[in-house]
Parts: structure tokens; sequence; C-alpha cells
């Protein structure tokens, strides 16, 4: 086989679209002149081989798609490896489109990426269509530019892959999308979890506390068909408990649908506020709790005075000691004063880190 | 008026947490060291409210037999500036933070009087809040339980209800055995 050939003849000797000879010569098989007009104005990318595989037509949106006009590629031998000039992505679609031709007529929805003229890679999803008019057989190839398509779903799942919240995607309850944080934050590989149903069980061992949740999430998407902030804790591969807030939307609807959850790792926000609460609790008591110790005290004086329990030296030990129990509540006060101004070290780091807005 | 602190229980050598209406600690400490005495406990009576010399006075008029009473008091050291301990009857601690102190006070009065039938009462821990973290006061509680019980001796830990936190307070109810609010 000549260096500068694609052949990629069928099995039968079936010309298909990879029956492309870059030696072509000048076309033998050219479509009537209404189907000419038909295909010079459709919206997708065709040619039209003939049996040896020359391009006899090449429709405007080919021209527009790859920036080759027609008058350079039909009958021109050499536009495959013009758009194919990497040898080594040449050879593999050839090796595709070869396997496919052993077993089938056609090619369906085969996917290259071309170099156009301007040397821009553009994405072709290719379908073909064997025809003959008097006697004579041509292949009619479809390019469908699939460029801007493939950049958006790329883009997509770039943003799904990278999020730093969990994503997954459910179909009919078997997962088909989880992302790299659904990964950190749970433990379970993509592996493990796509195309199966079971991480929730996984995520929720807990039969009791599975069922509740579920009978909630339930009565919810009656109501609203998702659910906004909706609070669970999963416990990940390695045991650990995590908090989530979880939101869910509906995509599509019907037999189509698909779920998608987005999970927030709230844990440490959780902690902070919990250890918040516990600070202020804790404050709350150590400021409260011994001024009304002084008053009881005071009182109980007062008590024992009128009854003359007490005598000039009890009288001083007592005030002492409230003297010294009102100071260490003064020294509560700044200490406390001291944390919330300062971010005093006393206070959890997870605390400091809410204050600072990290 | 009904024990505030139930004999049989005592007898089991239970651990009581006893809330009490603020103005009513007071008087709620001299009826139990009456009760124990009824019932022929040695009251060790740890005080970070009342000093020594007052709680004396007021045992003594509440007809309660000073003899059967010690003291570990960490009060008076703090007002007055020193104070003598009397052996078997009064240790004294230089103030309610010094946990190791009052941890070692407590071990030495127990030894002083290990044959005789004893009871502690710790008076309070709504007054350790003014000196110390609720976590440190858990953990000093927590210790003192657990020698406790490692020596067979019932104890009575009392406390000034609401002053506590829940959390705080959960944690003094798995170190007892029974909470009474005495009202």
């Amino acid at each position: 086989m000549p260096q500068n050939k694609i052949t990629l003849t069928a099995k039968a000797g079936y010309p298909a679209v990879g029956e492309m000879r870059m030696n072509m010569k000048k076309e033998k098989a050219t479509p009537s002149c209404a189907e000419a007009g038909i295909l010079d104005n459709a919206l997708v990318m065709i040619a039209v081989l003939d049996k040896k595989g020359t391009v006899t037509l090449w429709n405007r949106t080919a021209e527009t798609v790859t920036g080759y006009p027609r008058e350079e590629v039909v009958g021109n031998d050499g536009i495959w490896k013009l758009f194919y000039p990497d040898k080594e992505y040449r050879d593999s679609v050839t090796k595709k489109i070869t396997s496919i031709l052993a077993t089938k007529k056609s090619i369906e929805n085969v996917e290259t990426t071309l170099r156009s003229r301007s040397g821009t890679p553009r994405t072709i999803l290719w379908n073909t269509k064997k025809s003959s008019e008097h006697g004579e057989t041509r292949i009619i190839a479809v390019g469908l530019d699939i460029t801007e398509l493939r950049k958006a779903e790329l883009f997509r799942e770039s943003v799904i892959e990278n999020a730093n919240i969990l994503i997954a995607v459910l179909e009919k309850g078997t997962v088909i999308v989880w992302n790299k944080a659904a990964e950190t934050i749970t433990g379970y590989s993509q592996g493990e979890v796509i195309g199966k149903r079971d991480v929730w069980k996984w995520l929720y061992p807990d039969t009791a506390y599975r069922q509740t949740l579920t009978r909630q999430i339930t009565e919810i998407i009656a109501k609203n068909r998702y659910f906004d902030d909706f609070v669970t804790e999963i416990v990940t591969k390695s045991g650990k408990k995590k908090i989530i807030s979880w939101n869910t939307r509906q995509i599509g609807t019907g037999e189509a649908g698909q779920d998608i959850a987005i999970g927030l790792d709230v844990t440490a926000r959780k902690e902070a506020e919990d250890a918040l609460v516990s600070y202020m609790t804790e404050m709350a008591m150590r400021l409260k709790g011994p001024v009304e110790v002084i008053r009881d005290n005071l009182s109980d004086m007062s008590h024992l005075l009128r009854e003359k329990k007490l005598d000039p030296d009890d009288i001083v030990v007592l005030l002492n000691g409230q003297v010294r129990n009102a100071d260490k509540v003064a020294l509560n006060v700044q200490e406390f004063q001291q944390a919330i101004a300062e971010k005093h070290q006393e206070i959890p780091e997870a605390y400091r880190k809410f204050l600072a807005g990290e | 008026m009904p024990d505030i602190v139930r004999p049989e229980e005592l007898e089991t050598k239970q651990i009581f947490l006893i809330l009490a209406s603020p103005g009513n600690i007071r008087e709620c400490n001299i009826r139990i060291i009456r009760e124990l005495a009824t019932q022929g406990y040695h009251s060790v009576v740890i005080t970070t409210n009342f000093p020594y010399n007052i709680l004396k006075k007021l045992y003594g008029e509440g007809g309660i037999d000073l003899n059967g009473v010690c003291f570990v008091d960490a009060v008076t050291q703090t007002s007055i500036g020193s104070a003598n301990n009397i052996p078997g009857v009064v240790r004294y601690v230089n103030n309610p933070a010094n946990l190791t102190g009052m941890g070692i006070a407590v071990t030495e009065m127990l030894k002083e009087h290990k044959d005789e039938k004893i009871c502690i009462l710790f008076d309070s821990i709504s007054t350790m809040l003014v000196y110390l973290p609720s976590a440190d006061i858990s953990k000093f509680i927590h210790f003192v339980t657990n020698k406790l019980r490692l020596m067979d001796i019932s104890g009575v830990f009392l406390a000034a209800e609401k002053g506590i936190d829940p959390m705080l307070m959960n944690q003094l109810i798995t170190f007892v055995d029974k909470v009474v609010d005495a009202g």
C-alpha cells in the first residue's frame, strides 16, 4: 500500500468514507443537479465519494467548517492527509473505521478531530450512507461539526470535576457522575460508585437513619420536586462522620430524567458553630454563675449578720472572699473581651477562622 | 422533713449531685451534714464557698457534733492570707483553682479518717466556676468520684440549680449515681 494513502476499504470491497484515496483522480460519480443543490445547502458537512473514494461533492458547510474550498478538495487526493496531519492519529482513525466496516456497511457516529485550513481543530461526528444511481455506487459522508458542543461538554465536565462541592448525577437511582470532590469527601472513588446504586447505603449505613432520610426526602420531593439545604450526616469510607448540606435538581423529565445532587461539606462550619455555641455558653456560665454566687453569699452574710451569728473577723473573711470572687469575675470578663477583640488563642481555631470569614 | 439523701442509698456508697436554689444552698449544706451525722457518718466537707470558721459556727448552731466533721477549706487562705492546718480537723488549700492541692488535701483527710464511716460533701461546683473552666471542673469531679468509688466512700456534690450549662450537667450526671433536686 502506498505510503500516501489512507485506504479504509471494507471487507467486501465496499467503498466507505474511509476508502478515500489520496491519489484520487477526477470524480466519476456525481449527484444530480437537484440533489447537488440540496446537499450543497445542507447545514451539515456533506462529501460525496465515488466507489474509489474520489470526492465528487464538497458542500458549503464542508467548506466553512474545514476552510478548504471545493476547488481544492474535489478530485484532490491530499485532503485527508491535510485533515489528519499527525500520522499516528491518522492511523488510529483508519484502524477505527476499518474495524467498523469489517462488520457493518456504514459508519455511524464516528468522531474525529480534523485540522482546518486555519489550523484550528474541529471535532466532526461522521455518518456515511451508500447510494447507487445509474449503476454507479457512491458514498455520502455526512459530518456534523460538534466542536462547540464538545467544548461546552468539556467545560461542563471540567466544572463538575473541579468543583469543590460533591456533585452526583443519578439516572433512575444509578450514579452516572461522581466528581473528584465526591471522591474526596466520601472516600469512595468513581470506579466504586458509577453505574451502581449502593453508595447511599454506604454513606448511610444505619438502616433506621437511612429510612428516616428516605421518608423525609420523599415528602420534600413530593411537594417541591427538589430540596435545598437538606442536612444529613454521612459516614465516609474511612468511617469518619461528615455533615453534608444537600441541594438537588431534576434535569429533564420522565424516562430521560436525571437528578443532580450537590453536597456541600459543612462539617467544619458546623464544628465552628458548635464550638462558638460551646464557648459562648461556657463564658456565660462563668460570668452569670459567679455573679450569682457573690450575690447569694452577700445575701447569706446579711442574714447571718441580722441573726448576729458573725463576729468582725468572720465578716472580714467573708467580705474578702467576695472581693476575691468579684476580682475573678472581672478577670473572666476581661478574658472574654480580649478573646473576642484580639481573637485570643483560647477561642477555638475553627471559631477564629469563622470570625475572620475564612 | 424527708431526708435529702436517703440512708439506704448512702449505705450502698452511692454518689449524689444535689441541686439547690442559690438561696437555699447554705441551708442545704447544713441539713445534709446533720443527716449524715444522724446516720453515723464522719463528713469531710470540701468548701470553696464559706470558710471553715463560719461553717464550724453554723454547724454548731445547727446542733451538729463537730467531732463528726472535718474540712478541706479552699477559701480562708485566699481571704486572710494564712491559716494553719489542724490534723484531722481542717486542711487549707491556697485557692479553689488549686485542684492538685485540693486533691492531695482530700486524700490526706480520707487517710486520717480511714477507719471511720466517711461521706464527703463538696460545696460547691457553682463556686468552682468562678475560678476554673468547666472542662477542668469536670475532670476534677471525675477524679474525685473515681477515687470515692475505689475507696468505697459515699459522696455528695452541691450545685446551684440552673447555674450549670447543659454540657457540664450532662457530664456530671454521668459521674454520679443520682441527681436530687433539693429545691
